[in-house]
C-alpha cells in the first residue's frame, strides 16, 4: 500500500535531482594529474637511484680491479697510507659526480639561457 | 551483461588504457548518485571527500571492473571501503550525524530522522529505499546476512515512520 510516508521517504532519499556536478568531475580530473605526477617522480627517483647504486658499484669493481694490477699493488705495499689516499680520494671524486642530480646540470643551464 | 553496465564497462576498459576523458564521462554519470547515498548517510561535509577518494580508487583499479555488477554497485563498494578505511586511520567515532542534501526544508525533516539511526541503519535504508538496490546488493555492500540486511531497512524504516506520523503527518 502506497502512502504518504512511502512517497515521502522515496523521494527524500533518492539520488538529487540535477545536472552532473562538472565542477566536482574536475576536481576528480585535477587530483587524478596530481596523482600521476607524483607517481611519474616517484618512479623516477627509483629509476636514478637504481642507476646510481649500479654506477656506484661499477666503480668500486673499478678501482678495486686496478688495485689488483701488479704495478699498483706493489706501489701499495710500499707506501700503503698514500694509495688508500688517492683511492679515497678517486672514489669521492667519481661518487660526487655521479651522485650529481640530474636535473642540476639541465636547469643551470636553463637559467644560463634565460639569462637569469 | 545488462546494457547499462555494457556502456560502463567499456568506459572503464579506456579508462585502465588511460583515457581520461572516458573517465570524466563515468564520474559525471555517477557522482550524483555516489555522492547523495554519502551526504545522506556520512554527512555533507565528509561526503565530497569520500566520493574523490573513491573516483580516485576507481580509476587506479579500472582494469578490475568486470562489468558483472553494476558500476554503481562497484563505485560504491569502493567508497564504502574509503570510509571504512579514514575511520581507522582517523579513529573517528563510527557514528555521525547525517546532515543535508537537497532541498532544505523537507530534508531538515529527513535528515533529522536519519540522524536518529544508526549508521548501517541509515545507509541500508538510503540504498534500498532511495537509490533501487536489491537487498542481496545492500547486504552484500554492508556485509550483512540478507536477512539480517532485510530486517535492518525495516527497523529504519518503521523509526522513520514513527518520527513522521509523530511530526502530525500521520
Amino acid at each position: 500500500m502506497g502512502d504518504g510516508f512511502e512517497d515521502f521517504l522515496k523521494s527524500e532519499l533518492a539520488p538529487p535531482d540535477r545536472t552532473p556536478d562538472r565542477q566536482f568531475a574536475m576536481r576528480v580530473r585535477a587530483a587524478i594529474a596530481l596523482e600521476e605526477r607524483l607517481a611519474a617522480h616517484r618512479s623516477s627517483l627509483v629509476r636514478g637511484l637504481v642507476k646510481q647504486l649500479v654506477a656506484l658499484g661499477a666503480i668500486a669493481a673499478g678501482l678495486w680491479w686496478v688495485g689488483k694490477a701488479a704495478p699498483v699493488a706493489s706501489w701499495f705495499a710500499g707506501s700503503p697510507a698514500v694509495g688508500l689516499g688517492v683511492l679515497l680520494a678517486a672514489f669521492g671524486l667519481l661518487l660526487a659526480l655521479v651522485g650529481r642530480p640530474e636535473g642540476r646540470a639541465v636547469g643551470g643551464s636553463l637559467s644560463k639561457l634565460n639569462g637569469s | 551483461m545488462p546494457h547499462g553496465n555494457d556502456e560502463d564497462h567499456a568506459l572503464s576498459q579506456r579508462a585502465a588504457r588511460g583515457d581520461s576523458a572516458a573517465f570524466a564521462m563515468l564520474v559525471e554519470k555517477h557522482e550524483r548518485p555516489l555522492r547523495g547515498f554519502l551526504a545522506r548517510t556520512f554527512g555533507r561535509e565528509v561526503a565530497d571527500d569520500i566520493a574523490q577518494d573513491a573516483f580516485l580508487k576507481a580509476w587506479r583499479a579500472a582494469g578490475q571492473y568486470d562489468g558483472r555488477a553494476r558500476y554503481s554497485t562497484w563505485l560504491t563498494r569502493i567508497a564504502w571501503r574509503c570510509r571504512v578505511d579514514a575511520l581507522r586511520r582517523h579513529r573517528a567515532p563510527v557514528e555521525t550525524d547525517a546532515p543535508a542534501v537537497g532541498s532544505p526544508a523537507l530534508s531538515a525533516e529527513v535528515d533529522d530522522m536519519l540522524g536518529r539511526l544508526s549508521e548501517r541503519e541509515r545507509a541500508s535504508l538510503v540504498l534500498c529505499e532511495g537509490h533501487g538496490w536489491t537487498h542481496g546488493e545492500a547486504a552484500e555492500l554492508l556485509g550483512l546476512p540478507l536477512g539480517t540486511l532485510k530486517s535492518t531497512v525495516a527497523r529504519a524504516k518503521a523509526k522513520c515512520r514513527e518520527m513522521w506520523e509523530g511530526a502530525e503527518h500521520g
